[in-house]
């Protein structure tokens, strides 16, 4: 059943002198659940820092790649390094937001996050714990509720928190599943400013993986794009986002090169589809 | 802050503002008038029923009013009893909550547990933990841990099976988050696991609680010299029906508020389900 193994490799433990370099490495991999094959001959690469949408229709299993890549599950074939080491179960160097606001709803808002500021700081104080959630709080615009609990919070609320908790966990990786799937349009867009804002925001920048099968959201966030496709779950094609930041919304949306990228990937994603209606 | 940031933090200061007038109001529209009603016409079948059984001297069914009275008469004998009863409903039932619930959740997230517990947890649960009360008395050097240990016996089974469901039917997510947030173990279970079984532990409480009352009270017919049980049978011995009746009616409302006292615990623990 749940296996807890912690693979500490945040910045903080590298041994002085080696820095590690905080990029992702994946090749060959497989995954099947059982004898029906999930993903098939992943090969991606993400450098320390970068930005890397994976984008796809639902079934072609990047959410699992993401779990993958969380050590929530294990490949069948294949390799999958995180800074340079093979990924052998979930660990405190990776956060994870997921699609459904994942807080405990027995804990208070600010307690929930200071479970994350706990790991990455062992040894503080409960008070100096508390104290530092807040701020991770304050940052996402929730400095006001840390004392209230999850189910009186909204749903964009409730995902600002969860952000705050992964960001409190302090590690070069962030993993997120379609974070902002379940929001409505206006929450989306705040929160896609926000995850930039604190992205940019920090020295040194995390390595990102964003789960989406929106490709506006991809263009806007992302530095790099691999498009994913269905049964089995195959990368089809990576496209660079050359877009200079920070990004505006509204010119970016006027851009010719904007929709010309979105074009060429909406295609992609369309011939994959249309190739698995016509083999079935 | 944006508004519902503000519209929370008023909702959470403000003070209650409603009136005595619209509590009452509010009071009187929320009335149940069924359960006195209902009460009303059981009052007066028993007081037309026991006229009608009354024979010479002594009736076979009490009237309601010799029945208060022995049950106001008796009073400080009842509290004693309950004293006496609660020594052994405490250890036993509280000894049962600890072990069942740690051996429950233990049980629901470790395999070989779960697997050397359950077979024998389906054999064992449902032998009528009654059919073991000679034995313990016979066995056992005093009636009072006899007693407790038959009480612990009928609760911890409930409690001992739900605690084991409700650590099984912890959410995927929890578990994803506690392992994303590198939860040893033993945070895991006390963080994660105990929090999100509170429902099916109360739910395993509730059936422990009223199998406890049955068997302490059915100990207590067998050997004791004090208590709830102790009392109706004491009576019996003298034909004595108007103090048996008390005895049972302030059983059943001792049972009562034991019940809606775990009810209220429940509400609040659960807070977060609301």
């Amino acid at each position: 059943m749940t296996e807890h193994r912690r693979t500490d490799t945040r910045h903080a433990e590298a041994p002085a002198g080696q820095a590690r370099e905080h990029s992702l490495r994946i090749e060959r991999l497989n995954f099947a659940y059982g004898d029906t094959p999930i993903l098939r001959g992943i090969d991606l690469h993400v450098r320390e820092g970068e930005f890397l949408a994976l984008l796809g229709p639902s079934g072609s299993g990047k959410s699992t790649l993401l779990r993958l890549i969380a050590g929530l599950e294990s490949p069948t074939a294949g390799r999958l390094d995180a800074s340079g080491r093979p990924v052998s179960g979930p660990g405190t160097d990776r956060a994870v937001v997921f699609q459904h606001y994942a807080l405990f709803p027995w804990m208070t808002v600010v307690d929930n996050v200071a479970e994350a500021v706990a790991k990455a700081h062992p040894r503080l104080p409960r008070s100096e714990r508390r104290a530092r959630a807040l701020k991770q709080l304050e940052r996402v615009g929730l400095g006001e509720v840390g004392g209230n609990h999850p189910f009186e919070l909204s749903g964009g609320m409730q995902q600002r928190a969860a952000i705050a908790r992964a960001l409190a966990l302090e590690s070069p990786f962030l993993l997120m599943d379609e974070p902002f799937g379940a929001l409505d349009p206006i929450n989306r867009a705040k929160l896609q400013d926000l995850l930039i804002e604190v992205w940019q925001g920090s020295t040194p920048r995390r390595t990102v993986v964003f789960v989406t099968h929106d490709v506006d959201e991809a263009l806007l966030l992302a530095d790099r794009i691999a498009v994913m496709g269905a049964t089995p779950g195959r990368i089809i094609a990576e496209h660079s986002v050359p877009f200079a930041r920070p990004r505006q919304r509204a010119a970016l949306f006027k851009d010719a090169g904007f929709h010309r990228l979105r074009e060429e990937i909406a295609e992609a994603l369309d011939a994959d589809t249309l190739a698995h209606l016509e083999a079935a | 802050m944006t508004a519902p940031h503000k519209a929370l933090a008023l909702q959470a200061e403000a003070p209650p503002s409603t009136p005595p007038a619209g509590l009452l109001r509010r009071w009187l529209a929320a009335f149940a008038w069924e359960p006195w009603a209902l009460a009303a016409i059981l009052l007066v079948a028993w007081q037309i029923a026991g006229n009608a059984l009354a024979g010479e001297g002594n009736p076979l069914l009490p009237p309601p009013a010799v029945v208060f009275r022995a049950l106001w008469d008796s009073l400080p004998e009842l509290w004693r009893g309950t004293i006496s009863s609660f020594l052994i409903l405490l250890p036993g039932y509280g000894t049962a909550l600890a072990l069942g619930v740690a051996l429950g959740l233990l049980s629901g997230t470790t395999p070989w547990l779960a697997r050397a517990f359950f077979p024998f947890a389906r054999v064992a649960a449902p032998i009528p933990p009654t059919v073991f009360i000679p034995y313990a008395i016979a066995v056992l050097p005093t009636f009072h841990l006899s007693a407790t240990f038959v009480v612990f016996l009928g609760a911890f089974w409930p409690i001992f099976m739900n605690a084991a469901s409700g650590a099984q039917a912890v959410e995927g997510r929890h578990r994803d988050n506690a392992r994303v947030l590198g939860f040893s173990h033993f945070e895991y279970l006390y963080k994660v696991v105990f929090p999100a079984s509170l429902p099916h532990i109360f739910a395993g409480m509730a059936v422990g609680l009223g199998f406890s009352f049955i068997l302490l009270t059915v100990a207590e017919l067998f050997g004791a010299n004090a208590g709830l049980g102790r009392f109706v049978q004491y009576y019996a011995d003298f034909a004595d029906y108007p103090r048996m009746v008390a005895g049972i009616l302030y059983t059943g409302a001792v049972t009562w508020a034991a019940m809606t006292l775990l009810d209220k615990l429940r509400h609040r623990a659960l807070f977060w389900l609301r």
